[in-house]
This record gives structure tokens, sequence and C-alpha cells, in this order.
């Protein structure tokens, strides 16, 4: 069966002041229809440009190579025109900053109705009912009100639940994440987490969430896939991953998981700082910061290998086992 | 919205009331004694004098002048112009007409040239597109008035002979004529305000299309077209139109060497004229009328605004 969304060798760079910068590196993964991917990282590891690329929407300094396939069909090569179809229609995106993300100067109802007619002959009447419909749908109350209302009248879990409306009307077959929740406070974290499990489960629509955040990993996800430094560290079922992490960053990342009840200063026990795309250290980008670090850590790259059934890791001294063995 | 109207117009009163006070004021501050300059050769008869200062309230107190001076403004009356000879009110409107139509002429030329060439510019940053327009309108901006005039008569007038170098035909009389005799003038007045409208059109429009917002309505599908001609530029619009109220303000003073190049009789005309006679009514006459008109037009502006920003509806 071709997966609904395929990335091969995903390599994003930028053209700075400094020369030409490779944020993301040989970043692959496969969806299959209705599953849910986490991508897990610290901040600047190339989750966003990951999803933005493959969108199409990365800032026009930048150029993605590799490939991106949805359904088949090439995301990278296709004209702008079909991209257009695509986007919105095929995939969604919702983003971060739930405050920023909508309109000022337009009514939620008329921005969800622009998406709905972009996609389809829906005449304003049916977007309309479409988009109450849909309001109702993501649980905001008194959705016919709230259809005229401007985003400032919106909270912001509110407002992220009229992006996911948005993203959802026009029945995509995948909705890329981008961090939903991280603006929001813990309780409507929980309840939007619940919401898109629950949309995702009842449309079949397949979501990929980034996060650095495996609290929300857990709470969401059964695919998880690690980035670290613009590449693949590890990926698994989230039930392997967890049970059994084996690359020493992925250890890391679970020895700072946050409690959803807690305000815990996230990821922040692996020692030392994550590199810049502009200086990525050579051999395995993670050897400054690693304690499982050898000699040839720091001239070779690690392949990512198969460490276990649908399981790989990019450590040159995985699986990690032996040395819970030995202790 | 009705509510918004209503306690912004509510505002305006004690506003006007301030410039009002401001102007009378000045004029007690103006060196001369009225009566004795409308005497004229009777000057020194003290019974005309008297009778004069009766007329004219000068020889009530302060406060009662001030109420007095106010109630005939309120009636249309501004006085009377002592080298003209006519009341004030007259002579403004009959010049009032002609920089009113130059102005508009001139500023719809402006936000036709500005407004898009700073969308394009900002759409096509850094790039060959930006660039020209960006340097089209530094010369713009450096180029004087007057001299810009001079070059269009010489070119238009002298040269060419397409159009008459000066003069002015109310829109009344002559349509073709008026329009003729005043696209000059304000194609003068305009592309120095185009130059700023796009300067400043620019970099809301970079500061938009950078906006989360922008991202979302890409992420949607929608056209770039759509994305910039709504999305963003919806946005943009906010701060152009206040720098565009003021600059309507300034064109509808009366754009003084303008006027002159052209000898088009204007307000910039009559105020020059009436500063070198000393001609204080007609000064503060016109300085009445322009307080006026900033003040309706910074009323306009921010109607537009909240027409245009809804969350200023409920500040
Ligand atoms: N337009 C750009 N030009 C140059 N560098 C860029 C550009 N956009 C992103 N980058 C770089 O790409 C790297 C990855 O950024 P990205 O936004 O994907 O991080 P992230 O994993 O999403 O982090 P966060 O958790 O902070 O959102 C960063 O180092 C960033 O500086
Ligand atoms: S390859 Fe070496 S440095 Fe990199 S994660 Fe594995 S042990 Fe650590
Ligand atoms: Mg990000």
């Amino acid at each position: 069966m071709t997966p609904l969304l395929e990335v091969r060798d995903l390599a994003v760079s930028f053209a700075t002041d400094e020369g030409m910068v490779r944020a993301v590196d040989g970043v692959s993964f496969s969806l299959a229809p209705g599953r849910r991917l986490a991508i897990v990282g610290e901040s600047g590891c190339g989750k966003s440009v990951t999803a933005l690329a493959i969108m199409r929407l990365l800032a026009p300094n930048a150029r993605a190579e590799g490939s991106v396939r949805l359904e088949g069909e090439d995301v990278l090569a296709v004209p702008d025109s079909r991209m257009r179809q695509l986007r919105g229609g095929k995939i969604a995106m919702i983003f971060q900053e739930p405050m920023t993300s909508l309109n000022p100067a337009f009514t939620v109802g008329d921005q969800i109705v622009e998406a709905i007619r972009e996609h389809s002959d829906a005449s304003p009447s049916e977007a309309r009912a479409q988009a109450i419909a849909w309001l109702a749908r993501v649980r905001i109350p008194a959705p016919e009100r709230r259809f005229d209302e401007y985003p400032h009248r919106l909270s912001g879990g509110m407002r992220q639940r009229v992006m996911i409306a948005m993203a959802m009307a026009c029945r995509p077959s995948v909705l890329i994440a981008d961090e939903p929740t991280t603006a929001l406070d813990v309780t409507i974290q929980a309840q939007i987490l619940d919401l898109m499990r629950e949309l995702s489960e009842e449309t079949g629509t397949a979501i990929v969430l980034i996060t650095h955040d495996l609290g929300v990993v857990a709470e969401l996800a059964h695919d998880v896939l690690v980035m670290y430094a613009g590449r693949v560290a590890e990926q698994a079922s989230v039930q392997t991953l967890f049970r059994t992490p084996q690359h020493p960053y992925t250890v890391g990342l679970m020895g700072a998981v946050p409690r959803l009840d807690e305000e815990v200063a996230r990821l922040a026990t692996i020692e030392g700082a994550v590199p810049s795309p502009r200086a990525w250290p050579p051999g395995c980008r993670f050897a400054p910061r690693c304690p499982f670090v050898i000699e040839r850590c720091r001239t070779e790259v690690p392949p990512l290998a198969e460490v276990g059934p649908g399981h790989v890791a990019a450590c040159i001294q995985a699986p990690l086992d032996r040395f819970a063995a030995a202790a | 919205m009705a509510g918004f109207l209503i306690r912004r117009v509510g505002q305006i009163i004690p506003t006007l009331l301030f410039v009002s006070l401001l102007i009378f004021g000045l004029q007690q501050l103006m060196p001369g004694d009225p009566a004795l300059i409308l005497a004229g050769e009777e000057r020194g008869d003290p019974l005309v004098l008297a009778q004069i200062r009766a007329e004219l309230n000068l020889d009530r107190p302060l406060h009662e002048q001030y109420v007095l001076w106010l109630f005939n403004v309120l009636q249309g009356d501004l006085g009377f112009s002592w080298r003209i000879r006519e009341p004030v009110a007259k002579v403004i409107l009959e010049k009032l007409p002609v920089t009113v139509q130059l102005g508009l002429m001139a500023f719809a030329i402006a936000c036709l040239i500005g407004i898009p060439a700073g969308i394009i510019s900002a759409v096509k940053k850094d790039r060959p597109a930006d660039w020209v327009a960006n340097g089209v309108a530094l010369a713009g901006i450096s180029t004087p008035n007057f001299w810009l005039g001079i070059m269009m008569i010489l070119l238009f007038s002298v040269n060419l002979g397409w159009l008459p170098p000066s003069g002015y035909v109310a829109l009344t009389v002559d349509w073709r004529q008026s329009l003729a005799t005043t696209i000059m003038p304000a194609f003068v007045l305009g592309t120095g305000i185009a130059a700023v409208l796009m300067r400043h059109t620019r970099s809301a429009m970079v500061q938009a299309m950078n906006q989360d917002y922008v991202r979302t309505a890409r992420a949607k599908g929608l056209a770039e077209r759509i994305v910039v001609a709504k999305h963003a530029l919806r946005n943009a619009l906010v701060p152009v139109i206040t720098l565009g109220a003021l600059e309507l303000g300034t064109l509808l003073s009366g754009a003084v060497l303008t006027e002159q190049v052209f000898t088009i009789p204007g307000f910039g005309k009559l105020v020059v004229d009436a500063v070198f006679n000393r001609d204080y009514p007609v000064v503060q006459g016109v300085v009445l009328v322009v307080a006026v008109i900033y003040v309706l037009l910074n009323l306009a502006a921010d109607v537009l605004y909240v027409l245009i920003n809804p969350r200023l509806r409920h500040a």
C-alpha cells in the first residue's frame, strides 16, 4: 500500500549572509491514513522547517531537496496552482500562535467560509452552514453567534479551535499541527489534544504533530520521530520509544518529560545547548552533549539503523540495552 | 458603530472650542488697532473710531468679545477683510472650491500612484521592481514642487502647447477647461505625496506580509493575489490612512508655492496676500477653516480605521 504521506531525504537549506545553511538534513518518514505521528525535538532542531517544507510555505530564501509524496503526488514538484489545491484541501496546517494566526480584520466565520469556498463549490449559505457546523464540532459554544465574532473577542483556546475548524472544514487527509498547544495553558492544552484525537478518529484524518513536549506525544501519537540538529535521531512507535529508547538523545529527553499538571522547565536536563545550523559539529551532532560519546562519534556520521522491529536509531552505540544490562 | 460615532463627534467639540480660543487669543496679540485701520482716512475722528469700536464690540470686556465672536463665527460671520473690504466668509468661500478641487485631484493622484507602488515594492521586496519604485519615490520626495511645476509648464505648455500654463477656470464654468488648468498643479502636488504614501504603504505591507495570519491564508490554499490584496492590505492600510488624512489636510490648507507657480487663485495665494498686507481677519478666517478641516479629516480617518480594524470598535 502506498503511504498517504511519504517524505524521503528531505533537506532544507537557507541562503543567509553567512552562505547556505542546511537546517534540515535527510529527514525521512511515512504516514499511513488515519495515523498520528509526532515529531519531537528541542527548539531549533528543524521541526517547523520540515513541516513548512511539506506545505511548500518556506521563506523565499529556502531551498528544499528530496521528495515529499502526498498520495503519490510529488509535492515539491507540482505547479503552484496544484499546490494551492493541495494546501488546505488535502493537507492542512495549524500553528503555534492562535493569537496571531487568525486575521484580525475578518470575522472567524468569514475566515472558515473562505477556506471552504476555496476548495469546494459550496454556495455562500452552504459554506456558512458548514462553517457553523464545524464551529459546533470543535465545541465552540453558541456557534451561530461566534461565527460573526472577530478573533480578538475569543480566548487563545477558542481561537485554536477556530483554526482546527478551519483546517478540518475541507476534510484534509493530513493535518500538520505545529505545536498547537504550546501557547495555551495546561487545562486547555488537554482539551485541544482530546479534540484533535477525536476528530482524527472520526474523520480518518492523519496527523503530524510537532511538539517539544513528550507528555503531548504520549497523549496523542501512535508513532514518534525524534529529531536532533536537523536530522532524525530515532523513530519508533510510542510504546516502543517510551519503553526502550535506543538513542542517547531520546533517553535524555525522557529524563526531562514534563508532567502535564506541572510547569516544568521543558527538556532542560540535557547538558549543553543545541548547536546552530551554521556550525553543526562533525560526525554525530549530539556528540558534544552525549554521555555515551566515544572517539568514533566525533568523526563518523552514524547512519539510521534498525535496532528493533519498526524501530530505527542513528547512534554508533545503539542498541543501548547492553549498558543497562551491564549496570 | 453608532455609539462610537456619537462618542467621537462628542470629542470633537472640546477640540474645536480650544481651537477657537487659540485663534481668538492670537487675534488679541496682533499689532495695530483694528478700529484705526478700518477707519482709514477718518482715523483722526474720535466719533468714527468709537462707532467702529461699538460695531466690532471692541468696547466690551474680553470674555464677552469672545462669546460674541464665537456666536458670529457659528453663524458664518468671520469678520471683515481690512484690505479687500469684503466679508471674510465670502472671500474664503470664493477660494475654498479652488483649493478643494486642486487638493482632491492631487490626493487622488497620490493614492492612485503611491498605494499600488507601495504594495508592489513590498511584494517584490529587494528585487528590481522594489529598487525602481524606491528610486522614483526618492526622486519624487527630493524634487521641489515649484521646480517640477516649472519644468511641466515648459514641457506641456510652452513646447507641446497641450495645456494652459497658468490661470484657473471653475468646474461650474467649463469642466474641461477646469481640469486642463488644474491637472498640472494637481500632478505636481500629488506626486510629492505619492512618494510619501508609497514608502509608508511599503513598510506597512512588508510588516503585514510577515504576519502569521498571512501564512495561515497561504496554508488555506488561497492565491497569492488574494493573500496580498485581502489579508495583508486590509491590515496594512491602517497606518496609511492616518498619513493620508494628514496629507489631505495639508493639501486643503493651500499649496502656496505651487499655486504661485501656476497662478491658481486658491487658499495658498489668499493667505500669502493676506499675510503680506497684514489682513489679519482673513488670516484668522483661513486658519479657522483649515483647523476645522483638519479636525473633520481626523474624524473621517478614525471612522475608516474602525471600519477596517474591528478591534478598535469596542475600545
Ligand atoms: N528563513 C530562514 N532563514 C534562515 N534560517 C532559518 C529560516 N527559517 C528557519 N531557519 C533556521 O532553521 C533552524 C530550524 O528552525 P525551526 O523553526 O524548524 O525549529 P523548530 O524545531 O521548529 O524549533 P521551535 O521548537 O523553536 O519551533 C533554526 O536554526 C532556524 O534558525
Ligand atoms: S553516535 Fe556517539 S555521540 Fe552520537 S548519540 Fe550515539 S553515542 Fe552519542
Ligand atoms: Mg517550530
